[in-house]
């Protein structure tokens, strides 16, 4: 981030205009001062701009987690969200057209938050970039020689005197610094010996870890919008197979279903069986539960729920079979009382809706055992509905229905996220950068020996930084050691800083 | 186990309430002796008398331990780390809090931290009394013993460490105000609050990392604007521009204290926030 906060732009104008005016004598600094590009960098490397944006996200966020957020299910279906939205007016009554208008109730993926989030990477970008050659300087090209003022004011300064020559008094301070494991280098000319000594100088390329992770991390996301999917719904019923669709040629069999419970009834954990078919032929088989995952081909499918489904046979008048598998009760009939599911026969061009029992009370109409079907062609019913007793093959017109057990079906979120590995990587990367920052603070020590008239030598030392107690407190640390190892141990109090109850 | 945990917890109440005391007492008659003392008294060295803030101090210590023994009695009767609920975690925060405040006040010689470090934790556990303290089983998704343990160990390091931000930030604006004498200098305390950040906010980062890793595994997502999650996004965008303005000599000292007092807010909003908003973090009590 830059320094100083620019000047308002009023000021930056009437600065612009007395410069335009002649009064200034150089032209880079009228080009500087002007170029809407350089005025467009100062802006989005300020602090206060930063700041802003950060407010800016975290009120919408705020918004985000107060508002009810449109599930994502319903997001992309405008049907589903115009239902979803008749449900909120319940809540939000007249407020929902301006909410809705606003987009708050999908703020998240709003091009104001978009925006915002866009424009904060920007800035992050534009602010990085421009601290690059600062610290690749600070790092890199260090002078070793520091002239006598500044070694007089800087932030942390000493100055004591050693009965040795110049030659041994550096050695000495050289060992001590180096034995506070301290980078030390030394330049000699005539008179004196100039000692630099630093250590964890690489960590202020933490900053650059950190903030090209963030960067990363919305890369990372970008792609996976991009040539990812998500299927939150993918339901497959026990002894059925389901295409994956979605441009994969991949389709997924449940072999089996099964939940496990604690004693008091709560679920503790449910596994599906799975066969991942590639144009038909197996390629994948294994075991999906909540926090174990399957992977094939960059894809992975995720256990999210499960519901009752019915297995059932139909046969035509000849005794061919025309449907065999199971069927997902993943529906709700329209009383919203008992689960329903529902398959195509597509040769009779008949859709047969499956109803199973009532679960929380005893069903008169459905009862346990049995499964009632409803047909329809091109959405009008055609048949009665009527019940079938499982185990027991019941003629409906010239076909035969079976319900041949009751089984389960799993509900899964399918993902394609090529964006996910990027988004560990540059976790990862903020992570470091952020352990390199606070944890190995970069620290620089200047020390200058000189030749006394006596033959003494005189040994200055200067430390600079951020004004802070620890700085405080590791200046002491040296000092003192510089100070032992010049034998001046005697009288020389160590400044250890807090040392006083506050 | 589950009782022992249980009387362990009422004896770390006890000792944080009566250890508040003695800090509210040793404050109140420092600043008295303060007055006699009269101008010209080292101020530097006084603070609090040594008697009420000694005991204060070593009643913090028990408390810190009482829980400690608590909430390890407690994972050993659940069989996983005590993470899972509101009751377990407000133990967790408080334990956390306690532990950085005496870390912290040792670190920099700072009694006056309890002052606000002590409250925050016998509110946490006078929370905790509310709330349901039984073992409840595990729902599938936080069967994951590796990642429930360190996802939210880290938020907790994290909510300690703002907690000592915060109380650093509060007591910089009383001393910014009323220049006030038994109170570190204005350096000492902007000092521990950056201190404080350096350690939560990596920790948050953490945290939310983790997070994003195990809502992958467990729903096949790494984000999904939960509350919880998005709030502790914003918690951790606030702290992170308190820590770039720092770097800005202007917003030194009085601002960058609102900004600890602001995130610790936005701490609260994010730890309480899924009890009437909702979301996947919506455990058990």
């Amino acid at each position: 981030m830059e320094r100083r906060a620019p000047a308002t732009s009023g000021s930056r104008a009437a600065s612009g205009a007395t410069l335009l005016a002649g009064k200034a004598v150089n032209p880079i600094t009228i080009l500087q001062t002007i170029n809407p590009f350089t005025r467009l960098v100062r802006l989005l490397s300020s602090i206060r701009l930063a700041m802003a944006l950060i407010l800016g996200i975290a009120l919408v966020v705020l918004v985000g987690t107060v508002v009810d957020q449109v599930p994502t299910v319903m997001r992309a279906d405008p049907a589903a969200y115009a239902r979803w939205l008749e449900l909120e007016r319940g809540k939000y009554g007249s407020w929902t057209e301006l909410l809705q208008r606003l987009d708050l109730f999908n703020v998240f993926h709003s091009t104001l938050f978009r925006g915002l989030i866009a424009l904060l990477a920007v800035s992050i970008m534009v602010c990085t970039m421009r601290r690059w050659r600062s610290v690749w300087a600070l790092t890199f090209h260090t002078r070793i020689r520091m002239t006598e003022t500044f070694l007089r004011h800087a932030r942390f300064h000493d100055a004591m005197d050693a009965s040795m020559p110049v030659a041994e008094a550096a050695e000495q301070v050289r060992r001590s610094l180096s034995r506070a494991r301290y980078r030390v280098r030394t330049e000699a000319d005539g008179e004196s010996v100039a000692v630099f000594a630093e250590k964890n100088r690489f960590s202020r390329f933490g900053t650059f870890f950190t903030h090209l992770g963030l960067i990363l991390v919305l890369v990372g996301a970008i792609a996976g919008g991009v040539w990812g999917f998500k299927d939150p719904q993918f339901v497959v019923a026990e002894g059925s197979t389901k295409d994956v669709g979605q441009g994969t040629n991949l389709a997924v069999r449940l072999d089996r279903f099964t939940a496990d419970y604690y004693p008091d009834g709560r679920p503790k954990a449910y596994l599906s069986d799975m066969t991942v078919l590639k144009d038909g032929k197996v390629v994948k088989q294994g075991t999906v539960g909540v926090n174990s995952p399957l992977h094939y081909g960059g894809i992975a499918f995720h256990e999210s729920y499960y519901g009752p489904a019915a297995v059932l046979k139909v046969q035509d008048s000849t005794g061919q079979v025309i449907f065999e598998g199971g069927v997902a009760l993943n529906m709700k009939t329209q009383d919203g009382l008992r689960p329903e599911g529902s398959f195509e026969l597509p040769e009779q061009n008949l859709s047969v809706y499956v109803i199973g029992p009532m679960t929380d009370q005893a069903d008169s109409l459905v009862p346990p055992g049995e499964v009632r079907l409803d047909f329809y062609q091109n959405y009008v019913r055609v048949a009665r509905p009527g019940n079938i007793v499982q185990g027991r093959p019941t003629p409906v017109g010239d076909m035969t229905f079976t319900f041949v057990r009751e089984g389960a079906y799993t509900g899964m979120q399918v993902v394609k996220d090529p964006g996910v590995n990027l988004i560990w990587v540059a976790g990862g990367l903020m992570i470091v950068g952020m352990v390199m920052l606070f944890s190995l603070p970069p620290r620089r020590l200047w020390a200058l020996c000189r030749a006394k008239a006596d033959g003494s030598t005189e040994v200055l030392l200067g430390m600079q930084g951020q004004r802070d107690i620890s700085l405080a407190g590791e200046f002491g640390k040296l000092r003192g050691r510089v100070a032992k190892a010049l034998g001046r141990e005697a009288g020389e109090r160590v400044d250890e800083e807090g040392d006083e109850d506050v | 186990m589950f009782e022992l945990s249980h009387y362990a917890f009422l004896a770390a109440l006890g000792a944080t309430g009566l250890a508040f005391c003695m800090a509210v007492v040793g404050a109140l008659s420092g600043r008295r002796q303060l007055a006699f003392a009269g101008v010209g008294a080292d101020v530097e060295t006084s603070g609090m008398p040594a008697t009420w803030g000694r005991y204060g101090s070593i009643l913090a210590v028990n408390a810190f331990l009482f829980l400690t023994a608590s909430l390890v009695l407690r994972g050993i009767a659940a069989g996983h780390a005590p993470f899972s609920n509101m009751y377990e975690f407000s133990l967790a925060f408080a334990w956390c809090a306690l532990a950085l405040g005496i870390f912290f006040e040792r670190r920099y010689h700072f009694k006056t931290l309890a002052l606000l470090v002590l409250p925050i934790a016998l509110g946490l556990q006078v929370y905790a009394t509310t709330v349901s303290d039984t073992i409840e089983p595990l729902v599938p998704a936080l069967r994951n013993n590796l990642l429930l343990t360190v996802h939210v160990a880290m938020a907790i390091l994290a909510y300690g460490a703002f907690t000592v931000a915060f109380a650093a930030g509060v007591l910089y604006m009383l001393q910014r105000k009323n220049g006030v004498k038994w109170l570190p200098k204005n350096s000492v305390l902007d000092e521990v609050g950056y201190k404080a950040v350096m350690v939560g906010f990596p920790m948050l980062a953490l945290a939310i990392l983790l997070g994003a890793v195990w809502a992958e595994i467990a729903w096949g997502t790494y984000w999904s604007w939960d509350p919880k999650e998005t709030a502790s996004l914003a918690t951790w965008l606030i702290y992170g521009g308190y820590l770039h303005a720092r770097v800005v000599r202007g917003w030194r000292g009085e601002r960058s204290a609102w900004l600890l007092i602001g995130g610790f807010g936005a701490i609260l909003f994010t730890y309480y926030g899924n009890l009437f908003l909702g979301g996947m973090h919506t455990y058990a009590g």
